[in-house]
């Protein structure tokens, strides 16, 4: 079998050459003297690099983070989903719009508007301090920043899902005898829940690498409010190259595993929609 | 649009057609209903809605005149140009990569497609600090190529060049993945006619092609363009920050913002936030004209 | 000629979508390609059009070769299924296109439109938008946009799938006009049969990628040679009857068709009987000489002009009259009367009726059934069940039967006299396999398929022949087969070696292959013919003609 399918249309080796030379360029090739960097490190120097305490406080704080802030959208995605998907109210469209906010605005533009609404005389934040509730300077405004930031990935993946399930779905299990909260768990929720993990990987991935955002609201201490990213930027800052490319190294796997979860996500959720088909 | 049937059916039933089935239970739809928005207004409303006013609120504090005079200070001003220029260079390559990718990979059935797809996408499952710095390894003082520029006197980190790179690494496939999925949908039958018609391969693209997927590749532009004029992260590592020469926009905002001059700094988010504003404009603008339909 | 095919083919993915398609069609001519959907009919038109590159053949338009001429430059006017209407520009933008590509001026362009609007009645219509047109008027713009460029041929390719009943009749009529008004040859693509015969001048009946007949309507719908298109062209009841000496029997009928070779021998024939042709009445007497057999009323329906019958076979012995794949299901009979005829005898569901026939067709084809042949009952069911058997019959609409033969491969000759062998003899690989097909050849077979247990759908089919005296027979039981498998056909040519070795050895080279072989000299069949058929892992035909 020959590499590509003839077809009439012209261009195939302009259009496919100029993509592969770009990528390569532009994306391959850096990328790969990351690894290469990382890759001519000793063994031991590595480890040391990636398992010091401070890169190790770093890691609870992002990942931890992320996973908390990826989970607060799974269920908050959840619910403005099905809202948006299901009721009208007034005011519905322009909701739906601003769901795309985060991911238009540039992050500096959150990191500091947030850290301003969450600060100690902030809007939101004199009403919290009573309480004794701090979230700017704290691990709790971190996880606000990367919720913010990956709220649209959640959203975004979950209401295709809800669309689909078609109304007249849980019309046939009502008049099967089905309660309403019973078909809502055993019809509706198996149906979206693909969806909801998609998106609640999309969410993770994206707050894991987040820098913008996070470095205003977070106050940066070493162990207790630095990202790994910062601790990066830290490194660069430094000339510490090397420390910098070993944890460069560690989050990109992170991100491959990632894509690959995504991946496994998509392909579960096709062949589930193949055996409904049949 | 399949999806407004089952909205529409759901709408029936949850407003003011329950009352009309036996034995549906009215006050707890509208409880579950009114309990579902308003948890959806006020998340937004806390994490969205409040940042995105606070913006304005805070340029707008010390009176209108106060904000246009922030825009006065020759740094800002530098930063504005800087991030204009990036984007003037940055967001046309990126068109032209985002065709040649999406024709490459919408007309044609090769193989390695989907990993080819998974590439493209690859610099948005990366973080931006990682996505600046992989330059940094390779033109920075001490990267790979660093004693050889240094010879040669050419600066690419810390100036112009590594800007560009670090912004075109990040906005690469937005062009690109707005296309694919919209070329694929339309099919080959339009090309094809016109070449049975007698018309070459530039001809047909220019004539048949562009036109078809001019929505999309606006939106596909607006929103690279965006991500362009936005980035921090990336841009921070290979910046250097050094004010009036290599500083864009988001990253005067966190120069003035650390020096306290709150009004400059969401002055200068201001003008991003509307940008973001506008590109979601258009995105709705472009979902409506149903460009995706037929 | 205006489009000459020669040995056309095309695969996807190693399997041939078009498969050795040779045609020659003549200026002017509508030509109507019909086929089920998968037949490669498609596949053929965007060939023609240069959309898709063929792996074999040539294509000739008016006697120039354009097998590797580019789309743009064969001077073909397409019609897509989906129209394919550029959906940005204006009807008069559409149809100029062409015109602007091969840079006419703008003055020519628009009498240019003007005339083709008029052609296909959409005066007026210059400015709109496709969107603004309904499914109808697009299709006929995009026929207009076709022949704006004045192609020497116009490709036409489910132009009618996307429409409702009424615009389809009209269109139709349209499209006819307009071909005849320009004289242009035109293909059209189609899966209707009813639009077929309503368009054609000629037609071509395709499936699995092969071109089965050509010819005129009526002669392809009365006498069609294949089975798949006396049962696609229509409605059609499969007969398995015998060809003898007086004519041809159908159950208790002997009918002198004209047709009908008097044949020294009786044999087993496929017999098309269409449903127009089959009358009832109330006793066999009322029918006369061509009555079949008794039948039962099984299901009525009214279909306007027609009544529709659905009639069981009530003799148990006249079941095997119907060629079915599945034993175990009751063979119906389909009929159809008209009003004069519904009046003349009323019918009720459960009436019992005598069945005759006015008319029968029998098909060239000379595998007319299977029998599965083995030493007991029980092993020729088995048989019976093997897979290839099963979708072979099932494919060509055909029965298998059992026989259990005790004395199968005996060397010593058992009571010579016994029951003529039908069809097909199929029996299994086992290690005296080549002895028993030489006992079956001798006692009378004439084709005897040898089948190991495992043996599926071939993908290419072997055909050999021992010396020219039985190459007709061989050839027209190759093409018999092939018309029901989506195979390669490759014909073996002169051996060298060893024969039986040579082939035993193209066959294990790879999997999915089928062996067709033609002998006629039975001497030392079992010895020579064992290390091709005892316990091969692959499935013989072997066709036997004695020299005459």
């Amino acid at each position: 079998m020959s590499f590509r399918k003839p077809n009439v249309l012209p261009g195939f080796g302009l259009t496919f050459g100029f993509t592969i030379f770009f990528l390569s360029a532009i994306v391959l090739l850096p990328l790969a003297a990351l690894v290469l960097a990382a890759a001519s490190m000793h063994w031991s120097e590595f480890v040391a690099m990636v398992s010091s305490p401070r890169a190790l406080g770093s890691y609870r704080l992002s990942f931890g983070a992320s996973a908390l802030a990826a989970s607060i959208n799974a269920v908050f995605g959840f619910v403005i989903a099905w809202t948006l998907v299901r009721y009208e109210f007034p005011g519905r469209r322009l909701i739906d719009a601003l769901i795309d906010m985060p991911f238009a605005l540039p992050t500096a533009v959150s990191g500091i508007a947030l850290t301003t609404v969450f600060a100690q005389h902030g809007w939101i934040g004199r009403y919290l301090e009573p309480l004794g509730i701090k979230v700017a300077y704290t691990w709790l405004g971190v996880t606000l920043a990367l919720t913010l930031i990956s709220m649209p990935f959640a959203v975004r993946a979950m209401q295709p899902a809800l669309l689909e399930v078609q109304h007249d779905l849980e019309e046939a299990a009502e008049t099967l005898g089905a309660g309403r909260f019973y078909a809502f768990r055993r019809i509706i929720l198996p149906t979206v829940l693909p969806a909801l993990l998609t998106g609640f990987t999309l969410a993770f991935a994206r707050a894991v690498g987040e820098y913008g955002s996070v470095i205003f609201i977070a106050g940066n201490l070493p162990m207790k409010t630095e990202i790994t990213p910062l601790l990066i930027v830290i490194h660069l800052e430094q000339f510490d190259y090397r420390g910098a490319a070993a944890l460069g190294v560690v989050m990109l796997l992170m991100s491959f595993v990632v894509l690959l979860a995504i991946n496994l996500l998509q392909a579960w959720n096709r062949r589930r929609h193949a055996r409904a088909a049949h | 649009m399949a999806g407004r049937l089952p909205v529409a059916a759901a709408l029936a039933v949850l407003q003011g057609d329950a009352a009309t089935r036996p034995g549906q239970n009215t006050w707890l739809s509208a409880l579950v209903r009114w309990l579902f928005i308003a948890t959806s207004l006020a998340f937004l409303a806390a994490l969205l809605i409040a940042p995105l006013v606070t913006v304005f609120a805070m340029a707008l504090e010390r009176g209108f005149e106060a904000y246009l005079v922030s825009f006065a200070d020759p740094d800002t001003q530098a930063a504005i140009r800087l991030t204009l220029i990036t984007a003037a260079v940055v967001v046309p390559i990126n068109i032209v990569f985002g065709l040649a990718a999406a024709w490459a990979i919408a007309k044609f059935e090769f193989r390695g497609k989907s990993m080819l797809i998974t590439l493209i996408d690859l610099p948005l499952a990366v973080s931006p600090v990682i996505s600046g710095m992989v330059f940094v390894l390779l033109f920075g003082l001490h990267g790979w190529f660093g004693v050889w520029l240094q010879r040669h006197d050419i600066s690419v980190i810390f100036a112009l060049p590594g800007i560009m790179l670090a912004t075109m690494f990040v906005t690469f496939p937005y062009v690109a993945r707005e296309l694919i999925p919209l070329m694929q949908q339309l099919g080959n039958d339009e090309e094809e006619a016109a070449i049975t018609l007698g018309a070459g391969g530039w001809m047909t693209f220019f004539k048949v092609t562009l036109p078809k997927i001019r929505w999309g590749l606006l939106y596909g532009v607006i929103l690279s363009n965006a991500r362009a004029m936005g980035e921090f992260g990336a841009v921070s590592v290979v910046s250097g920050h050094i004010r009036g020469l290599t500083t864009t926009m988001p990253l005067q905002i966190e120069i003035l913002y650390n020096e306290y001059n709150f009004v400059g700094a969401f002055a200068v988010a201001s003008l991003l936030t509307l940008l973001a504003v506008v590109t979601l404009e258009v995105k709705t603008l472009v979902e409506r004209t149903g460009y995706r339909g037929r | 000629m205006s489009i000459t095919l020669d040995q056309v083919t095309k695969h996807y993915g190693g399997v041939p979508v078009v498969n050795d398609v040779s045609l020659d069609i003549g200026d002017g001519e509508f030509f109507v390609l019909l086929g089920p959907s998968g037949s490669g009919k498609s596949t053929l038109l965007r060939a023609i059009a240069g959309l898709t590159g063929v792996d074999y053949g040539r294509i000739s338009l008016h006697g120039r070769d354009v097998t590797e001429v580019a789309a743009r430059k064969r001077g073909v006017g397409l019609v897509f299924q989906n129209y394919a209407l550029f959906r940005h520009m204006t009807v008069a933008d559409n149809i100029e296109f062409a015109l602007r590509v091969r840079h006419m001026r703008a003055s020519h362009r628009r009498e240019r439109r003007r005339e083709l609007l008029r052609l296909v009645a959409l005066e007026g219509m210059d400015d709109r938008l496709p969107a603004q047109l309904s499914g109808g008027q697009q299709q006929r713009v995009a026929v207009a946009r076709a022949l704006a460029h004045k192609p020497e041929v116009l490709l036409l390719d489910e132009p009618f799938g996307a429409l409702d009943a009424k615009i389809r009749e009209e269109l139709r009529r349209t499209i006819r006009e307009v071909q005849r008004e320009l004289g242009i040859t035109t293909v059209l693509v189609t899966h209707d049969q009813e639009e077929a015969f309503a368009m054609a001048d000629r037609l071509g009946i395709m499936n699995l990628g092969r071109l089965l007949e050509a010819g005129v309507p009526h002669e392809l719908y009365s006498r069609p040679a294949t089975r798949f298109v006396a049962t696609f062209l229509g409605a059609a009841n499969l007969f398995l009857a015998r060809n003898g000496a007086e004519g041809i029997h159908v159950g208790a009928a002997t009918i002198a068709s004209h047709e009908h070779s008097p044949q020294p021998r009786e044999h087993e024939v496929v017999a098309v009987v269409r449903p127009e042709e089959v009358v009832v009445a109330a006793t066999p007497a009322e029918l006369g000489s061509r009555f079949v057999a008794q039948g039962v009323v099984d299901e009525m329906v009214f279909a306007g002009a027609l009544e529709r019958l659905r009639l069981r076979l009530e003799d148990g012995s006249a079941a095997p009259l119907l060629a079915t794949a599945d034993a175990a299901a009751t063979p119906y009979l389909e009929v159809t009367r008209t009003q004069p005829e519904q009046r003349a005898f009323e019918l009720h569901p459960g009436q019992s009726v005598a069945i005759g026939v006015r008319r029968v067709h029998v098909l060239p084809t000379p595998l007319s059934s299977f029998t599965a042949c083995a030493a007991s009952s029980a092993a020729a069911e088995t048989l019976a069940r093997q897979p290839l058997l099963a979708e072979l019959a099932a494919r060509m609409k055909t029965r298998i039967g059992i026989r259990p033969e005790p004395q199968l491969g005996a060397s010593a000759a058992g009571p010579e006299e016994s029951a003529p062998f039908v069809g097909a003899t199929v029996i299994s690989c086992e290690p005296q396999a080549a002895q028993r097909a030489e006992w079956l050849l001798r006692h009378g077979a004439n084709e005897v398929l040898v089948l190991p247990a495992q043996a599926t759908v071939p993908q290419r089919v072997l055909i050999h022949w021992m010396d020219e005296a039985v190459r007709p027979a061989t050839l027209a039981v190759s093409e018999s087969v092939l018309r029901h498998v989506p195979a390669e056909a490759e014909y073996v040519g002169t051996l060298s070696r060893e024969v039986a070795q040579e082939l035993a050895r193209r066959l294990s080279e790879a999997p999915g292959q089928m062996l067709i072989v033609g002998v006629s000299d039975l001497a030392r069949f079992a010895e020579r013919f064992s290390p091709l058929l005892d316990g091969g892992r692959w499935p013989v035909l072997v066709v036997h003609r004695a020299p005459s």
